[in-house]
């Protein structure tokens, strides 16, 4: 059963085989997961103006003075999670539902102009944002007016390319024959959509949800540029008020970081039991 | 397509016609005014000398310049060198972690998930402490402790034209490989398990099943990774930009830089605009010979 | 049948988009009084002062000036009832990006904040605004003459200027000391290149095995910083500035080798480390801190409060000051001279520019601005970020405002400073955009790749001066270059 033969050979081979993989795992981890170590271990530190960093591995102190300067800092603290909160989570569920749509769409249906059209699409995926930022900001701030509000925040990600290309990717490995089955039993496409390609698609849209969740919560600089004003900032823009011209309140930054990672972890464990047990083809059929 | 279409199943073509653009419609209107609108205005632009109080028609000239700019080739040079080193690397070992991880229980798995999927989150401002302490140049430098260890001296990894580039590809490869790792776990369930019993029957190795099963199964997830791993990569600066600062001597001056420079220090938007089409077009290329070799679908 | 339902389908994902969008619309700040509605101020100007709105993007400048935003807003109105300032806040590191996008966008704000060395950039797009008219004789008498100039371009006066900031070098006291320099002495009367070659010579301090512990001098040069290298020690090296009194550039004169030699061989001798190429700002400031160098830059006045701060940790001894640092008193210095040169200090101003959009601003919107940018540059406002900053202010009325907290300071740092202070030279207004733009490009594509280069040893002086000549003669031509 499975890619793995758990069941070949003596108890002792199959020890070893995972306590070899398990080495490399850990191994690979810790080069990866240290920066959120440091970051975690920074923001113990003492809420002042760093003057210069402290290289070393473990914390000489533990104090969660930074947290409560954190909050303190600045009355809009909450604001900017909270916008932040409301930002991703829009984004989020434009983009699973609109996105698993039109992923569908050009991954199973067969319609005119949908190679070109999907071409057209990765093909805007290729142009630098640099040159493409003055019209986006043109056409939200002096043609819609809508600085400083959260559609400015929100429409732009509404639904991504990236996001479509990746539902067509995985789209293209559901067998075609379900469909036409269901066509000749006289199913609509929104039907097929809802009772048989959704259920089967929860594992990439739980994926989705995350990785969009993700980027627009670590977004950085759109937020920045359209809002004007404290309180309509978001978590990441609200983060650099904590740098000055030559110094920072490093320790207090790296509060406000950990705890703006917290959304995304409880996000992470409520959508993981959908890459545990991915919904197959003949889980449906049985 | 074929010519030999049943009248039945022309009315069913065209039947999904209209749902299918129902389907796409509002991925469509948002890309026409989000993306399409911009890139268009971008299009405009490069044939321009860009002001915002009135800019001037110069044709052509912009795209001419950068075509006998020395530097946007060897710009362009670096940051196809970066990109062969490591998007390949990257999606090989998100491959074979995602593949790792799969033999465990799922407490286990959940654990490893996680912590592949931490580092993501990590605030911006602390990875970039970290890498720099990393490459710290003296011997108190993580990077120049692990070499002394083996007994080498000291490198002065960011600072010289021989370690630059490759530093930034080993950050590259240590960074968070999360997104990939968690898009090949998901394609990885989608696999059923018939497959494997099916194989098993015939007395496949693992190796087998990875190869006959596993590989082509993955093929279209990375299609995925390939495709906007390369445009990402063709597009990124910022690890070069805050660390060498494309330096030394231009030894990571990426083309993502140059239009940088060019929109925002220089103030010559157009030249910009040309150079970010002409990158656009080399990525379209790549991304065309990557549909050519791993675009066939695989149905079952 | 089959149309119904798709128009439908458009229909109703039509109504999921907008009610998405219009749900979250409320929250919003209404817009139509941000920027540039100066025209509607008309021509029957009089007896009433029109009504106006002046907005103005702002960095954290520093801790107390962010906070003190809001107060800022509403003094302004106290002073001007008819007038209203909105403070747009931005990060310090990407305020540029942020104010370039909305330049090109042609929606700026009035007022930004930017470094004078942007405002030629600026000017070549014509978005900047004259404010000489609009300004009394009496608010402009009240800037230094020095600091004034820095925001000025030809006779137009683009701005004002919020501070001037000495960028010198810094060392710790007791090294200074055991290597026998006399730092009162260099505080007051400056050293020369050679008399500064054997002092960073006696600070180095090695262990058994012949490693160095201690450098004599370190300078953040990692990436793009070591601009601030060259351009700092050029000051006072005979190159002021990139063009002469004739406008001829002036990096291709002897001098400028002179100096790249000089550069070469303190790392040469040992007094810099060998890696100096990618020792970053932060790297340099904890070489200083735990005594891995005498002498480090670029020093701020404010870094004294840094050191003094961190000393206080060590003596609470909780753990919390920087890991194996040492007490340590931060005593600033001047740059060095070389080529036998005048000590001209880098003077860095910052301040404020008024900018236009693709509207025209009327007159009396000018006016308005400028009376905003003189608020936010002077008196009080002034008086506190200057004093945040270990800053003497460029106003009077800042100079007689009463500060919110009092910082102790070293003496001798303050007259150090304002010894440094009183060489200080005015900007040049005399150097046309298309050249300054050009000096920009070279500087960026050929001067800081190669200083790079050259401070990792992979080429020698002469090879930088060499391909920074080839490039100024095909920007400037033959007779646009300094020859001697």
């Amino acid at each position: 059963m499975g890619l793995y033969n758990n069941s070949l050979g003596r108890k002792g081979s199959l020890f070893v085989r995972n306590g070899v993989i398990i080495t490399f795992l850990i191994l690979f981890a810790i080069a990866t997961i240290f920066p959120i170590y440091f970051m975690i271990i920074s923001s113990f530190g003492d809420p002042v103006e760093a003057g210069a960093m402290s290289y070393s591995i473990f914390p000489s102190k533990i104090s969660f003075e930074s947290y409560k300067f954190f909050f303190d800092f600045s009355p809009h603290s909450w604001d900017w999670l909270l916008n932040s909160f409301i930002v991703a989570t829009s984004i989020t569920i434009s983009n699973v539902f609109f996105a698993t749509l039109a992923g569908y769409a050009f991954a199973k249906m067969k319609f005119k102009g949908k190679n070109i059209l999907f071409a057209i699409l990765l093909g805007s995926m290729m142009i630098p944002g640099q040159v493409t930022q003055v019209p986006l900001y043109i056409l939200i701030v002096n043609i819609f007016n809508l600085q400083n509000t959260y559609p400015a925040l929100i429409m732009p990600s509404i639904v991504t390319v990236y996001n479509i290309f990746l539902v067509k990717q995985f789209m293209s490995s559901i067998p075609g024959e379900i469909i036409e089955a269901a066509k000749i039993e006289g199913c609509s496409q929104p039907k097929i959509f809802w009772h048989i390609i959704m259920p089967l698609s929860k594992t990439v849209m739980a994926v989705l949800a995350i990785l969009t969740f993700m980027a627009a919560w670590n977004d950085f600089f759109w937020p920045f540029l359209v809002t004007n004003t404290m309180d309509m900032q978001t978590i990441q823009v609200g983060l650099k008020n904590f740098r000055f011209a030559n110094t920072t309140y490093f320790a207090p930054m790296m509060a406000g970081a950990t705890i703006s990672a917290v959304p995304m972890f409880i996000l992470f464990f409520s959508l993981q039991k959908y890459f545990l047990e991915g919904v197959t083809v003949g889980a449906v059929k049985g | 397509m074929n010519q030999t279409l049943t009248k039945r199943k022309k009315l069913k073509l065209e039947s999904d016609s209209g749902w299918g653009y129902a389907f796409i419609a509002v991925a469509l209107i948002a890309f026409s005014l989000f993306t399409a609108y911009p890139v268009i205005n971008a299009f405009i632009i490069s044939l321009q000398e860009y002001a915002p109080l009135g800019s001037k028609y110069v044709g052509l000239e912009n795209f001419v310049n950068s075509f006998q700019d020395e530097l946007f080739w060897k710009a362009m040079k670096n940051t196809l060198v970066y990109t062969l080193l490591t998007v390949p690397m990257n999606i090989f070992l998100s491959f074979l972690i995602a593949i790792l991880i799969i033999p465990f229980k799922k407490r286990t798995q959940t654990v490893f998930k996680a912590i592949y999927y931490l580092p993501a989150v990590a605030s911006g401002v602390a990875l970039s402490v970290v890498w720099l302490w990393i490459f710290d140049p003296l011997k108190s430098g993580i990077a120049n402790q692990v070499v002394g260890f083996f007994g080498m001296g000291n490198q002065n990894w960011l600072g010289s034209s021989a370690t630059a580039m490759f530093s930034l590809v080993i950050m590259s490869w240590l960074s968070s490989h999360g997104t990939a790792i968690i898009i090949y776990l998901a394609a990885l369930l989608g696999i059923d398990n018939s497959y494997y019993e099916a194989a098993e029957i015939d007395g496949a190795t693992f190796l087998q099943k990875l190869w006959y099963i596993v590989v082509p199964f993955l093929k279209p997830t990375t299609l995925f990774l390939l495709v906007t791993g390369v445009i990402g990569s063709f597009q990124v600066f910022q690890n070069a930009y805050l660390m060498t600062g494309g330096g030394p001597d231009h030894a990571t001056t990426m083309v993502g830089l140059l239009i940088f420079n060019n929109a925002f220090t220089y103030f010559e938007f157009g030249e910009a605009a040309a150079q970010s089409l002409l990158l656009a077009a080399i990525i379209a290329f790549i991304s065309f010979l990557q549909f050519k070799f791993f675009g066939n679908d695989v149905e079952y | 049948m089959k149309k119904r339902t798709r128009v439908l389908t458009l229909f109703l994902s039509a109504i999921m988009m907008l009610s998405l969008l219009s749900a979250c619309g409320g929250n919003g700040n209404n817009t139509s009084a941000s920027t540039n509605d100066g025209n509607t101020g008309g021509s029957n100007g009089g007896s009433e002062p029109k009504k106006d709105t002046i907005t103005a993007l702002l960095p954290p400048v520093s801790a107390n000036y962010q906070a003190r935003f809001a107060d800022m807003e509403k003094e302004f109105n106290q002073l001007y009832p008819h007038l209203t300032l909105k403070i747009e806040p931005a990060s310090w590191e990407d305020m540029t990006q942020k104010l370039d996008t909305q330049v090109n966008a042609g929606s700026p704000p009035d007022i930004a904040w930017v470094g004078s060395t942007a405002i030629s950039k600026y000017a070549a797009l014509n978005v900047l605004l004259d404010l000489n008219p609009v300004l009394s004789d009496e608010v402009k008498a009240d800037y230094d003459e020095v600091a004034m100039k820095y925001f000025q371009l030809g006779d137009a006066q683009y701005g004002l200027p919020a501070y001037l900031a000495i960028h010198s070098i810094g060392g710790n006291r007791q090294f200074l000391e055991e290597a026998g320099i006399d730092w009162r002495s260099v505080q007051q009367n400056g050293w020369t290149y050679e008399e500064f070659r054997e002092a960073i010579k006696n600070g180095v301090v090695k262990n058994d095995k012949g490693e160095t512990t201690r450098y004599g001098f370190v300078f953040a040069t990692s990436g793009v910083t070591s601009k601030d290298y060259l351009s700092i020690m050029a000051k006072s090296a005979g190159l002021p500035e990139y063009f002469d009194e004739d406008l001829k550039f002036s990096y291709t004169s002897k001098n400028f080798l002179g100096l790249l030699e000089a550069i070469r061989q303190m790392i040469d001798d040992g007094s810099m480390p060998k890696e100096l190429s990618s020792i970053d700002a932060g790297k340099r400031w904890n070489m200083f801190l735990t005594g891995q160098t005498m002498i480090t830059g670029k020093g701020l006045a404010s870094f004294e409060n840094s050191a003094r701060l961190n000393n206080e940790k060590i003596k609470a001894n909780d753990g919390s000051a920087v890991a194996d640092s040492i007490e340590a008193e931060y005593i600033a210095l001047p740059v060095p001279t070389f080529n036998g040169a005048d000590y001209i200090p880098t003077s860095v101003v910052d301040g404020y520019i008024a900018l236009r959009g693709k509207k025209e601003p009327s007159e009396e919107h000018i006016k308005n601005i400028g009376l905003a940018i003189n608020f936010l540059s002077s008196g009080s406002i002034a008086a506190n970020y200057s004093n945040e900053l270990f800053l003497s202010p460029v106003t009077e009325s800042a100079r007689n405002a009463a500060v919110l907290e009092e910082y102790p300071r070293n003496e001798d740092n303050i007259k150090a400073d304002q010894a440094m202070m009183a060489k200080a030279v005015p900007a040049r207004t005399d150097i046309p955009t298309d050249k300054a733009a050009e000096a920009i490009k070279i500087e960026t594509e050929v001067i800081v790749p190669k200083l790079q280069a050259l401070l990792a040893n992979e080429i020698t002086p002469q090879e930088m001066y060499d391909a920074v000549k080839a490039a100024a003669i095909k920007s400037f031509g033959e007779d646009g270059i300094v020859v001697d």
